[in-house]
Formats: C-alpha cells, structure tokens, sequence
C-alpha cells in the first residue's frame, strides 16, 4: 500500500495544480462581482449582442469546420486506404504535414494568397481573366472556414483511414455474394461500419475549430467579427474583463465535455488515438481511368495546406515586399537577418520556446510514462481513476485553461504569473491526453510476462524495469516526447494569454509580429517552427517505425 | 531438499466472491514433475503464479523444503525464490539476442565468472539444440526455436523449482507430441522439481510423475498418471481424465448396482443398499462379445447405434437392451460392426469404478 | 526592413553620438557607472519595431554594458501588460513610452510614474511636458490618410476625413484599432470632437478592414491589399513611401490628430539609473534628429530639422486631445469603436 499512496498523493497533487485549482478559480470568478455573488457576467454574456453574435459565430465556424472536413478528409482516406490510387506515400506525408502545420501559419499564409486584392491568387486570377472581382475573400467566414478545414480534416482521415483499414473485403463479399450492387455494399455495409469513424472525426474537427485562436484572430478581426476564443483575448484588454472572460469560458467546456462523451460513446471503449485489431484480406478497387484524376485531386487540396501557404511563406521570408513579384530586386535575406540578429525578442522567444518544449516533453514523457505503466500494471487500487484523470485535461480547450491558470496563479499562495513556470503547467496540462495516451498503447503492447520472466530470474523489480521495460518502451516513450514538444512549439492560444514579455515564446512573437504587420519576420519565424516540428516528426517515425497517422498500410 | 508443500492457499480476484484458489494444499516431491490439471478458470495458472511469487496469497503458506516463501505478512518476492518459469507466451525479450536471453538469469549469479557463464550458455544452447543461433534475436526464430530458447533461459540457472505455464499451448499438434517427449527428457537429466500448468490431460499424462486434477480453485484428486486413470475418485475427475461412462445407479448389494434393470457387480465394493452410486466404466475396459444366450452377471445384450471409424480404432455407441443405459464402447479396427447391429457386452467388475458425491 | 543606406547612416550617427556622449562629459560618469552595474535598462514601447531597435542599438554603442531589452507592442497592450504584471507583483519596466497620453495620466494618478525631467527638454513646447513633471512627449506623429497610388490617381484621392464616408471607397478601405493603438485611440478622440460618433458608424458601412498596429495599415496599402487607408501614423507612412512603396499621403483639410507620444519613467523600476540614462539618452539632440530623419517623426526639439519632403507642423490645422479626456474616455472610445466596427 506505500506505493499506493505515493502515487495518489502526487496524482491528487498534480491533479489539483494542473486543474481543480484553476477550474475551480474560473467557477468562482465567473460569479463573483464586488458586490458578492452574481449571476450578472453570464446575463451580459449570452445578453449582449456583440457576444452573443460571438457565441453564434463560434457555433456557425466549428459546425461548418467539421463538415468540410469531412468532406475533404472522407474521399481521401477511402481513396488511400482502399484504392489504387497512385502516389499513396506522398498523399499520407502531405496529410501528416497538413496535421502537424500549425494553423495559424496556414491562416497567416493565406492573407497573403487570397487577401480579396493584393493576395497572390486573386492576382492571378485578375490578371487572366481581367475580373474586378477577387476569386476569393479569405476575410468572411467562408473564408476561415477553409482555412481553419485544410488542417483539421486529418483528423478525419486518420478515423476512418484506421477504420476502412480494419473492414476486411469479406464482409464487403459476402454482401455481392448476396446479391447487392457496389453502390448497394457501399450503403449498406461499407457506410455503417465506416459512420461511427464519419462522426467521431467530424466530432473532432468540430472540437478543433471551437478551441483554435490563431486563426479567427488572423481572419475574422480583420473581418469585424469574433469567435468565443478572440472574445476572451480581448476580454484582457485594457481595462480587462476578467470576469466576463471566465464567464464566457463556461459554454466552450460546457460544450467541449458533451461532444467528448458523445464521441467516447459512439467509439466505446476504443479511445481517440487508433483503431486496434486484426481484420482479414483487404483488396484494392482498381480506379481505372479514374486513377489519374484522384491523384490530381488529393493534389489539390494539398495545395491549399501545404504547397501554396509554404510557398509563400518561403517567399516572404526571402522578400523586401511579399506582395511584389520575386526578382532579383526583391530578393532579400534582411528578413532573417532583422529576425536573428536585430530583433531582440527572437532569440529569447526560440529559447524560451525550445526550453519549454524540452522541459515539458521531458517532464511530460517521464510523467505519463508512469501513469501508463501504474494503470497499466495495475499497480494501485483505483488505477482507472488514474487513467481517467491523464486523460481529463482533453476537455479544457487551451485559452480556457489559460484563462483559469491566469486567475489561479496571479494570486498567492501561488504567484507563477510572469515566469515560465505557468507556460510549462498549461503545456503539460494541455499535452497530458495526447502523453498518455500514446505511453498506454505502448506499456499494453509489452505482455507483463516478460517482466515477470525477469523477475522469476532473479531481478528485482527496478531491475526488471532497467533492463527490459525501459529498453522496450524507449520507442514508445520517445514518440510521446515528440509528441508533446510539436504540441508545446505551437501552442498559442493559452499562450497568449499567459506570456509576459520576458516569457514570449515563439507563436507569441510571430503574432505579436502579425498586428504591426511584420511579414517577413514572421515568415522566417514561421519557416524556423514548421522545420522544427518536421524535425520532430521525422524522429517519431522512426522511433516507431512506422506513419504517425496510425493507420496501417 | 526442494519438495514444495502449499498450505491452505487462498487467493480472491478484487472483491468476487469466489476464490481462484481455495485453501489449496497440496505437496510436490523433490525431483518430482507434477502437473496441475483443469479447465481454465479452475485456478491452476493462479496458483502458479501464487508459487512463483507474482501474486501475494490472502491466506496459507509456501514452503520449498525448510524455506518459507510465503506466509501472511511475510512473503519473498519471484527474484528470491530460486526458480525458473516457462511461460505460454514464451514471454521472450525481443531486444536481447538468443545469448542474451538465456544468459540473462546468470547475471544474477554473483559468484559466477563471466567465461563459465559464457561456457554455460553454450552448453545450454547446444543442449537444446540451438547451438549457432546465439546472436539472433528471437522474432528471428521459429515457434518451435523460440519455445526452446525459453526451455534454455529457465534451465541455465540451474532452479530449485521449474514452473511451466501451459509452455506446449502455442505449438502445431505435431510439435507439441515431439515437445512433450523432450520435457520429460529434459526434466529426467535434471531432476529438477517442477510444477506443471495445462488443461491438456494426455500431455499431463505423458509428462508427469504426478498430476492434480484442480476443481473451483481445489485440489479434486492427486495421483499417478495410471492411478488416475483407473481409479478417478470423483465424477470430475473420471470425465476430465480420458473418455468414459458414468452410470448412475442404486446400490442393490454391498457390490452390486442397478441401473433401468441393470445390473453391474463391482469388484471388493461395500455399499450401503439402497444407495445412490456413480460407476466410471472407461470405453476400452467394456469387451465386446458374441451375444449372450443366457443371462450371465455383467454380460448384456447391446444394440450398435452409431458408429465412428477413427482408423486404428471403431468408437461405438450402444445401447444396452430392455435398458436406457447408452454406453460408449471402444472396438478393434480390425472387426466392424454396423448399427442396428446386435452385440454382448462384458464388463469387468474391476473396470466399475466408484466414484464420490453421487 | 532596414535598407543599407538607413543602415549605413545609422551607424555613422550612433559613432557620432558615441563620440559626442562619450567625450566632454564627466560630470555624468558617475550615473553612467550606477546604470551600467544595473547592467540593462528594460523598455516598454510602441514605436515601431524597427525603430525602437535602432534607437536600442544607437543606446548600446554610446553606451557599451547597458543593454536595452525592447518589448514592443500597442499601446493599448502595453497598459495591459503593465497592469497585469503590477497585479502579479512583477516590476519589469523601467521606461514605459506609448502613444496614448492618456496612460500616463492613469499612471500618474497611481503613483506608478517617477518624477524625471530629462535633460533639456526646457524649450519643448508645452503640449509635450506633464505640467508635474512626470512625463514627457518622446516623439509626436500625425494621423493621416495614405492612398496606394497605383490605384488611385492623386485627383480622386479623398482629401478630407469625409471624403472617406463616400460609398465608392466600400471594400477599398483599411484602419488600425483603437484597441491595440494609442496613435488610433487619439485619432478616434480626436475626430469624435469634430465629426461625432456618426462619422465612424457612416465609415463602418464602407466594411474596413480593420488591422490593429497604426504602422499596419501603410503595409496594407503599399501591397495593395486596400487602396486607401483610413487612419495610421504618418511616420509609418511616410518610411514606407521613402522606400519605394506606391504610397501617398494626404493631410486632411479638416485638420489632423497631432499624437503626441510620452515617455516616462516607472516608480518601481529594477534599473532606476539606466532608465534615466536612456530617457535623458532619448532626448538629446542627435537622437531626437535620429527620429526625425530617418524615422519621419516629429519631435518637441526645437532644433531638430525636418526633411523638406514634410510639412511643417505649423502649416497645417493640428487636432490635439486632452491627455485627461484621453483617459477618461479611453473605454468608451474602444467601445463605440468596436460597436461601429463590429471587432
């Protein structure tokens, strides 16, 4: 029972400073005025019109975002799970690259290419066809719908890319054997199977979207309207509405907990990371003529998520003015030069980036390593309380965590505010589901026989942990490193809300860098992030051995 | 001295009410290869784990000669024990080569020089026949090369007490034959006490000195091989260990019983007339014969019902006339007899076999 | 982006400056030694970023072993932060300088500011002193409109505020935020007084976009992204236009929001002596003449000279706002801004 209660005392522990804490914080400052209790910050919030119209936005952004990701990420995953479509591989790294690009990139990219007059394509296009009208306004909701889609349908892809993978040819068979036409089998067996993966993914697309500041803050300012997210941001101005803030707060947990479980119901007890099992044979529809074409079309939005947005990052990064043609009196390295060598804040935004990267993987990858061998081991009584509470945080979108570590922390007894330390609990907090969730799938995948063949032949439990758990979970454990550290990277919208000046980090300064309207630093900081996170990912592939995505050949 | 004696061991799984073992005792003999024998769920693979140490016992005692391993409040963890296992998953370590593998209990083997250890691996190796195969790494290897790397690994430290948990589970039909003589070879060279999991009784048959035949977390019987087949105690134990009838009937002289209006004379039996008795008649102990003509204690008359060629034997099913009673029957290849087909039962008075708890 | 000649110039001054500061003045080793055991001085500030790190750099080489630490943003941001640090308990600026006078008022009345009179700021006028002494106009910029000229010849380009109002400029127009902007914030003031709320509401039917930094909407204009800009400052502006940019400025005849930017120094500054360094630094003749040429700023310096491609302040109907009304007013003018303009 001693080892027993020293992990619940730092689960209990770490559970309180990571969340009840905070939580608990945002509740009571939601209702609290100067005048005591009050219900009056909820009134003003679902009251006022400009919130209210906020709140509706939001709704509109995240419904639409889970739609056109499925719309996008549907036909792709069947085209690469289960046809001949060529080109496989490259579709499958564009699609991890568009998962690990982080959003506000992409939405930074795109004022660039489809601002309605000087962005790259509405040029382009008013050029060839001699229009006055732009092709696209990326500035209207539409817009940031797409924008924010291009990198949230992967989360749809690996859902059903993972389930499609699972369905054998069999069950497809025995349909046509019966008697059904290939629409027929697609409808009735394929579909079904394939529905829960259909809305568990939009489940998360939707998710996403509710959660994401970046971009809404890049697109829809600009526009005149905010999401829930840029309402919050802006809740800090000065004089700042902290209470407003908490209060608006509630609604997008509220709403993120009841989509988490009605997605956790619809998957069972399978979880959010990949689809286990064995199926039978697998065959490949041969596409025909039709082969050329889906290629030409996961091409193409892969063009709007990765090939155009890095195409003109890269051109801005290298331009005296984006918005010029390149030449070579447009050519220029002045962009990093001002970032690296003039610009004071870049270097110790990168430090204190990579310091909180490496410091919250490190802590983070040891941490849920623990949990996932404790629960997984069955090394206490109540290991699935354990379980549950590594996964918890996984409700509690970014800006809201952020808004509640604000207001927890900025008092005594525990004053973090202004050190990194705050950054580093909302990293961990926010990274924990995804830590966790990767070490459990890796300490189920060692069979506790061969620790106890270990322990049968003369090693002590720590032994056995040295010379063969540790060596066999290494991969897994370094995966949920990289993980984490891409997560912490990007990490903006509790960031923005946590930083001082002397704790920026590098999504800080890039949109620090976006409101004077700084392109070209923020391009070279950009290139810097997106090399960073490829970096990473490269490491995970090959710490696994395998796709990052999941989903199997 | 490494007889093993379990007292009264008691094991509940998180709050069920039913115990995967329930105050087991039982004794293993030094040098002596016992099986634990049962369907899964009768606590067999638990109580190895209770003798290797993984799982702590709620109540009762280990004790491997004057040693006590384990006793409430005072238990010696699996590193201490001085045994060896085999598990059905092999449970081999997939980043350690062969070498490594086999090697690794001897690390734990202070006073052993780094060449003798080197020197024992190798013998081990080529003991099992996988001399060459040292710098592979097991997924590299066979079932069958795999199965004997865990063999080695448990054997090199050379163990007081050798468990083996169903080790022959994952191996094709015809391996698993070849195995079993191996197991038997190997365990007739060392001599090594060893505690034996299956639920495959003519494995248990083939490689035990004794076998326990474990019920509902209890021990149901504990015997040779032979003994327990000629002389089940219970109902459980004559169904589990090898085909056989079980005739239901009541006691109608101190050793005769009835069934329907038959009745069976059992050798050197004392009933209680009137009571309630469970016969275990084994299929080949039943003689065929020519129809009787007259009637003759346990001879009868039978109708052939069904019958099964099984190539070097016929299974039949009879059933016996102006009676209920079905019996099985096994026949000679060489003589076939069709169904509808009329034939003489002899059954031996000491083929009929009481049994407890009728 | 720094192009050579700017770069080149800006050295040869920053020598200059080195020379001048380093040489004739004893009487200032001894505060020159205190500042440079405090080793830094940390600065608050929404001049552009360029800029404040030029002025930076041109510090660190009169002054070798005093770091200037450049934080910059809005200077609606700049309060905030400064307000939540003081909440936590952290004291990190020394020298806070924005656009919007009516911070320092607010700081003022919490007796957050030192008391500091930078040398030879006696013959500035009025407009850029704290009649108490605590703060004092660092730079001064002007609002203006700036048009692309590529897309609009300089005979239809609006030439008053009200011009903006007319319906053929919808979709065509950008403005930085008052919520972000202290330049924009005065402006907003400013023009209130002389066109009312109305004006904004009436401009907000033309969908502006609407960036945040007065810098942004140069940039905006200069890519073409919109023709006209609806507000900005004029420094910005005018750096863009030296630099080849298709960009215009017009100076509207109703009159233009003259911002006047103080700088002060913070009542719990870490580095005291080397924030008062740099201020009395910020105010000498050559760095105010730094400004002036190669930023386009204005300044209270009566002998910085202007390049001649800029108008005199004294040529044109300047608007100025009341640093207390400023103040008072500053929630107010954020909301009706975003009210109008729906972000």
């Amino acid at each position: 029972m001693d080892r027993a209660l020293v992990v619940w005392v730092g689960a209990a522990l770490a559970l309180v400073f990571l969340m009840a804490m905070p939580l608990a914080w945002l509740t009571v400052m939601s209702v609290s005025s100067e005048a005591g209790t009050t219900l009056g910050h909820y009134r003003y919030v679902f009251t006022d019109p400009a919130l209210a119209k906020s709140l509706w936005n939001t709704v509109v952004l995240a419904f639409w975002v889970g739609l056109v990701s499925i719309a996008i990420g549907a036909p792709l995953a069947w085209l690469t799970a289960r046809t001949d479509v060529p080109g496989q591989g490259l579709i499958r790294g564009l699609v991890l690259a568009s998962f690990v690009t982080p959003p506000f990139l992409g939405a930074f990219a795109w004022e660039m290419l489809a601002g309605p007059n000087a962005g790259l394509l509405n040029k382009v296009w008013r050029g060839v066809t001699g229009s006055d009208h732009p092709l696209v306004n990326i500035y209207t909701m539409p817009g940031l719908i797409f924008v924010v889609a291009i990198y949230t349908f992967p989360y749809v892809y690996i859902m059903i890319a993972n389930t499609l993978a699972l369905i054998a040819s069999d069950l497809e068979d025995a349909a046509s054997i019966l008697g059904a036409g290939r629409l027929t089998v697609a409808r009735t067996i394929t579909l079904p199977m394939v529905l829960p993966a259909i809305v568990s993914g939009f489940i998360l697309s939707v998710l996403q979207a509710l959660a994401l500041f970046g971009s809404p803050a890049i697109l829809a300012l600009p526009a005149g309207f905010h999401t829930i997210t840029t309402q919050v941001w802006s809740f800090f101005h000065f004089p700042p509405k902290i209470e407003a803030a908490a209060a608006i707060s509630m609604p997008l947990l509220g709403a993120t907990a009841v989509l988490l479980w009605l997605q956790k119901r619809l998957l069972g007890r399978r979880g959010y990371a990949a689809v286990g099992g064995k199926g039978g044979t697998r065959r490949r529809i041969a596409l025909g003529a039709w082969r050329v074409p889906a290629l030409l079309a996961c091409l193409a939005v892969m063009a709007c998520a990765i090939f155009l947005p890095y195409g003109i990052l890269a051109k801005a990064a290298f331009s005296r003015a984006w918005a010029q043609p390149v030449g070579w009196d447009n050519l220029t390295l002045a962009n990093f030069t001002f970032t690296f060598f003039e610009y004071g804040a870049t270097r110790a935004a990168i430090v204190n980036t990579l310091e909180l990267g490496v410091i919250t993987a490190s802590v983070g990858a040891v941490l849920v390593a623990v949990l996932a061998y404790v629960t997984n081991r069955r090394l206490v009584v109540g290991h699935q309380i354990v379980a549950f509470l590594a996964f918890a945080p996984v409700v509690i979108p970014g800006i809201v965590l952020a808004v509640a570590l604000f207001i927890a922390y900025t008092r005594p007894p525990f004053v973090l505010y202004g050190t990194l330390a705050i950054l580093f609990i909302a990293y961990l907090t926010k990274e924990m589901p995804v830590g966790y969730g990767q070490s459990d799938a890796t300490f189920r995948g060692i069979p506790p026989d061969l620790e106890d063949a270990g322990r049968i032949l003369g090693a002590g439990r720590l032994r056995v942990l040295r010379d063969i758990t540790a060596p066999l979970a290494k991969s897994g454990i370094i995966a949920a490193w990289c993980f984490i550290f891409i997560g912490v990277i990007r990490e903006l919208s509790a960031s923005i809300i946590l930083f001082t000046p002397n704790t920026k980090v590098m999504s800080v300064v890039i949109f620090d860098l976006k409101e004077e309207g700084q392109f070209g630093a923020i391009a070279v900081l950009g290139l810097v992030m997106l090399a960073l996170t490829f970096v990473t990912v490269a490491i995970v592939q090959r710490a696994l051995g395998r796709d990052v995505l999941g989903a199997r050949e | 001295m490494s007889a093993v004696r379990l007292k009264g061991l008691t094991l509940r799984y998180g709050g069920v009410d039913v115990a995967a073992v329930d105050n087991l005792s039982l004794e293993i003999g030094d040098g002596e290869l016992l099986a634990l024998l049962g369907p899964s769920g009768c606590g067999k693979t638990t109580t190895l784990r209770l003798v290797a140490g993984f799982l702590d016992p709620e109540a009762g005692e280990i004790w491997v000669g004057d040693r006590c391993l384990s006793a409430p409040g005072n238990v010696v963890p699996p590193e201490r024990r001085r045994m060896a296992m085999i598990f059905q998953s092999y449970a081999l370590w997939p980043h350690l080569t062969v070498a490594q593998n086999v090697g690794y209990g001897l690390r734990f083997k202070r006073d052993l020089a780094r060449a003798d250890r080197e020197k024992r691996i190798a013998e081990m190796l080529r003991v099992v026949q996988l001399a060459g195969y040292e710098a592979r790494y097991p997924g590299e290897l066979s079932g069958g090369q795999q199965q004997r790397v865990a063999v080695a690994r448990a054997l090199v430290v050379e163990p007081e007490i050798l468990l083996l948990d169903e080790p022959l589970s994952n191996l094709d039909a015809n391996l698993r034959e070849e195995m079993r003589f191996e197991i038997r070879r190997l365990h007739e060279a060392f001599g090594i006490t060893t505690l034996y999991v299956t639920h495959d009784q003519a494995e248990a048959m083939v490689i035990s000195d004794r076998i326990a035949v474990l019920q509902a977390g209890r021990v149901a019987q504990v015997g040779t091989p032979d003994a327990l087949f000629e002389r089940p105690r219970t109902r459980f134990v004559a169904e589990f260990i090898g085909k056989t009838n079980v005739v239901d009937g009541v006691a109608a002289a101190p050793d005769v019983v009835e069934h329907g209006g038959v009745r069976l004379t059992v050798a050197g039996a004392r009933f209680t007339p009137g009571a309630g008795v469970a016969l275990s008649v084994r299929p080949h102990q039943i003689d065929l014969v020519e129809p009787p003509g007259a009637p003759a204690p346990n001879v009868f008359a039978a109708t052939v019902r069904r019958s099964s060629f099984l190539g070097d034997s016929l299974d039949y099913e009879v059933t016996i006339t102006g009676s209920d009673l079905v019996l099985r029957v096994v026949g000679p290849a060489t003589r076939r007899l069709a169904p509808g087909q009329v034939v003489g039962l002899r059954i031996d008075p000491s083929a009929c076999v009481p049994l407890d708890g009728a | 982006m720094p192009t050579s000649p700017l770069r080149l110039a800006a050295f040869a001054l920053a020598v200059v400056v080195a020379l001048a500061v380093a040489v004739p003045v004893p009487a200032q080793d001894a505060r020159v030694e205190a500042a440079r055991k405090e080793g830094k001085v940390v600065w608050y500030t929404s001049l552009v970023l360029p800029s404040a790190e030029r002025v930076a750099k041109l510090f660190e080489t009169a002054y070798p072993g005093i770091k200037v630490e450049v934080h910059r943003t809005g200077s609606e941001r700049i309060l905030q932060r400064v307000m939540q640090e003081l909440q936590a308990n952290i004291r990190n600026a020394d020298v806070i300088h924005t656009s919007d006078a009516g911070h320092f008022v607010l700081l003022k009345g919490k007796n957050l500011l030192m008391k500091h009179a930078p040398a030879g700021v006696d013959p500035f006028p009025a407009g850029f002193k704290d009649k108490d002494g605590y703060y004092y106009g660092l730079r001064a910029t002007l609002n203006v409109i700036a048009y692309n000229t590529k897309a609009v010849v300089a005979a239809e380009a609006p030439k008053s505020w009200k011009e903006l109002l007319d319906p053929k400029w919808k979709g065509k127009l950008v403005t930085a935020h008052p919520g972000y902007s202290g330049v924009i914030a005065t402006h907003v003031l400013a023009l209130s007084h002389l066109h009312g709320w109305d004006y904004f509401k009436q401009l907000a039917q033309n969908r502006v976009m609407i960036k945040q930094s007065a810098a942004d909407p140069s940039v905006v204009v200069a890519s073409g992204e919109r023709v006209v800009a609806v507000n900005g400052g004029e420094y910005t502006a005018y750096k863009a236009k030296k630099k080849g940019n298709p960009i215009e400025i017009v100076y509207p005849r109703e009159g233009v929001p003259l911002v006047v930017s103080p700088t002060a120094i913070t009542a719990f500054a870490p580095h005291p002596n080397a924030a008062k360094l740099f201020t009395d630094f910020t105010f000498t003749r050559d760095v105010q003449q730094f400004l002036a040429d190669s930023e386009g700023l204005y300044t209270g310096h009566p002998d910085v000279k202007y390049p001649a491609d800029k108008p005199k302040l004294s040529d044109l109907k300047l608007l100025t706002v009341d640093p207390e009304e400023l103040e008072k007013r500053n929630e107010e003018i954020k909301k009706k801004f975003v009210e109008a303009f729906g972000a």
